[in-house]
């Protein structure tokens, strides 16, 4: 399958040669022959890491320094081999680490990104093809017929990432780049990655910001000196992270609110209970949706005691409080007969026109007169991405026209 | 065999990367390629006003000695140069074998590449040099210089060889590359470029020591065909072949020995 990625019983063993060590040296070989196998310190990156990620699947690492994470991403990518175990990956993977690290200063853009396409592994005309595509994501203009050596660094890091999402890849490993640039230059890569998650590339991402991680992993891996210490819903591995980082420092800068943690109030007499709450897009549970896309909630249910008087609702509000829209079956005119049977409910969006940023959800199953079975502040915490950051909360689609004025 | 067969399928990738090798050379000067072409002449000029005027060689078959000359340090300056080059390519290109999948024998080979091409723009200046000292009838025109594109195969192979094994050493052990200089100096003058072997006025153990440099049958050979005008003896020319097979072979060996941790290295 296409996308896959499957560890079984991987371990990677650095062997010591910091600048430091005896034999980094010719001079130090010879003198010290005797002394080196024995003397020669080893540091286990990863120790027997079995992993399974399917197509499509996004999955984050996360973990303190020196935990292994990015020697994982990097045995993903071929770029290290493995010193015991296996590895297989299928299809075209590309690694976003240290964006634009290969590139030549003396020669133009365009060549630097013919020649960083070719290495991850595009063939010279589909560059070619690719490369408006390209320079218009980078957005630097004519800087592009230029030597890298004028270029600022954040347009390196943009013409680096540009190349690299144009590979079209099955996978893609992400180690902390966008942590570098600018805002609104993190902002796009964000959108771009939404977008391909949508398309079904497989994700590894390595990342210390765990609203990231939580916004755009189904799930999350935390390591810790090289071995798996927990594994599951990206949530709940992030908030174990959290305590344990905490529980560490000593410092609690770190912990969210026990609202966040634990997904908010909840209530209800629990004839009918909400057991689980998806964003779907392309029919795939995701967190984080570019704006603009077709999309569907998804709530799942099963009932203690039959009832006859029900309304699915939905409600979605900024995370600072402000209401954004609320809809129900019973605006919607559906009226309720029987509710006897667990299933689920979907409530399809056409698109979802909403601006960038995060948004909360609150679900609820109640009786006409608000009686509530169950009604679940928070459930779900959707992050809209865009290549623009709209002010607001709404988004249409919206073209301008006119007469008078010229425009560029 | 594997190593020709993984640079062949890699072949798009070593092209571009080694017209960005030459274009980062050429275009950073404005006098661009003739730059590449002073250090050779310049080089020359010294030794030629040395030997002609301050030492008189002491062998037969060395006039003119300029063109003698030219014709040994033109190869020379290939090996020499993707020697010392080689020991930096995989440290310098570091950046991009730890971010991106692929094989680390792409460098040296570049570093080849890109000096063999140097190396063949610099071969119409030696033809032409030829052709005018023979009408000025300096010497006969040398009519085997076609037969310098056999012989630059076993200095490619020479080359090849040398540098794998050099790049990969040289990121195990840094001090490498100034051990690569003094060698390099050492092979110089070891080598019979500024001097022939013809009738070398040496003790005989010196002699036997300097015939058994591996690259002399190498430097031999190429003058042979480009100044001399002659064809060199069947033996002359298996010894350079076998020089060349057994670096490339020894070469590509030490390379496969030590690539698996070439990236955490660099």
């Amino acid at each position: 399958m296409k996308g896959s990625i499957r560890f079984s019983d991987v371990s990677k063993i650095f062997r010591w040669r910091g600048p430091r060590s005896r034999h980094e040296t010719l001079k130090g070989a010879f003198f010290h022959r005797r002394t080196r196998r024995s003397s020669s310190a080893q540091h286990v990156a990863l120790d027997g890491i079995d992993l399974e990620v399917r197509p499509g699947e996004a999955v984050a690492l996360i973990g303190p320094n020196g935990s292994g994470k990015s020697t994982l991403l990097k045995l993903t990518g071929g770029i290290l081999n493995p010193t015991s175990g296996t590895i297989e990956v299928d299809g075209r993977v590309t690694a976003l680490i240290e964006l634009g690290a290969g590139f030549h200063p003396e020669i133009t853009g365009r060549e630097n990104v013919v020649i960083n396409g070719m290495l991850l592994g595009l063939g010279r005309r589909e560059i070619e093809e690719r490369m408006q595509e390209i320079i218009e994501f980078a957005d630097i203009g004519s800087f592009i017929d230029q030597p890298v050596k004028i270029y600022s660094s954040g347009m390196y890091v943009r013409l680096g990432f540009a190349v690299a999402v144009a590979t079209d890849p099955d996978v893609l490993l992400i180690d902390e780049v966008l942590a570098v640039g600018d805002e609104a230059f993190t902002r796009r890569c964000l959108d771009r990655l939404a977008r391909m998650r949508q398309r079904g590339v497989t994700m590894v991402l390595v990342s210390h910001d765990l609203d990231l991680v939580t916004s755009f992993a189904d799930r999350a891996l935390y390591l810790s000196r090289g071995r798996i210490v927990a594994e599951g819903p990206a949530d709940a591995v992030a908030a174990r992270y959290r305590s344990d980082a905490a529980g560490d420092s000593g410092h609690d800068d770190q912990a969210p609110s026990a609202r966040e943690v634990d997904g908010g109030q909840r209530w209800g007499n629990g004839d009918v209970k909400i057991t689980g709450v998806e964003m779907l897009v392309g029919g795939k549970p995701a967190r984080l949706v570019a704006g603009g896309s077709p999309s569907s909630l998804r709530i799942r249910y099963s009932v203690r005691r039959a009832v006859e008087d029900f309304v699915f609702g939905v409600a979605w509000h900024r995370s600072d409080g402000t209401q954004v829209s609320g809809h129900n079956t019973d605006l919607a005119g559906l009226v309720p007969r029987r509710l006897a049977n667990s299933g689920e409910v979907c409530c399809d969006y056409d698109s979802l026109q909403l601006a960038p940023g995060d948004y909360l959800i609150d679900v609820a199953v109640h009786a006409r007169n608000g009686l509530a079975y169950d009604y679940w502040c928070d459930a779900l915490k959707v992050r809209v991405t865009s290549k623009v950051e709209w002010p607001g909360v709404w988004s249409p689609p919206h073209r301008w026209r006119s007469t008078g004025p010229e425009w560029e | 065999m594997t190593v020709l067969r993984l640079l062949w399928r890699h072949r798009a990738l070593i092209a571009v990367l080694v017209k960005r090798d030459l274009d980062a050379r050429y275009r950073a000067s404005v006098l661009g390629f003739f730059w590449s072409l002073l250090n050779p002449l310049l080089l020359l000029a010294v030794y030629a006003v040395v030997f002609t005027y301050i030492f008189s060689p002491r062998f037969p078959g060395g006039d003119p000695y300029p063109l003698f000359l030219f014709s040994g340090l033109l190869p020379w300056l290939f090996f020499s140069g993707a020697v010392l080059d080689g020991s930096a390519t995989l440290v310098d290109n570091g950046p991009l074998l730890a971010k991106v999948m692929c094989p680390p024998e792409l460098f040296p080979a570049v570093t080849v590449l890109s000096h063999l091409i140097h190396h063949l723009l610099a071969l119409p200046i030696l033809l032409l040099a030829m052709v005018v000292s023979s009408t000025a009838g300096l010497l006969p025109f040398p009519w085997s210089f076609p037969l310098v594109a056999v012989a630059l195969v076993p200095w490619l192979l020479t080359t090849g060889g040398a540098v794998f094994a050099i790049s990969v050493l040289s990121v195990h052990y840094r001090d490498m590359r100034d051990l690569i200089g003094h060698l390099l100096n050492l092979l110089f003058f070891s080598s019979p470029i500024i001097y022939s072997l013809e009738g070398l006025q040496v003790p005989v153990m010196l002699h036997r020591v300097l015939t058994l440099n591996p690259l002399a049958s190498l430097v031999t050979i190429y003058r042979d065909a480009v100044f001399a005008g002659r064809v060199s003896s069947p033996r002359l020319w298996l010894t350079a072949f076998a020089v060349g097979v057994l670096s490339w072979w020894l070469g590509t060996l030490i390379f496969a020995a030590y690539r698996e941790t070439v990236v955490e290295s660099v």
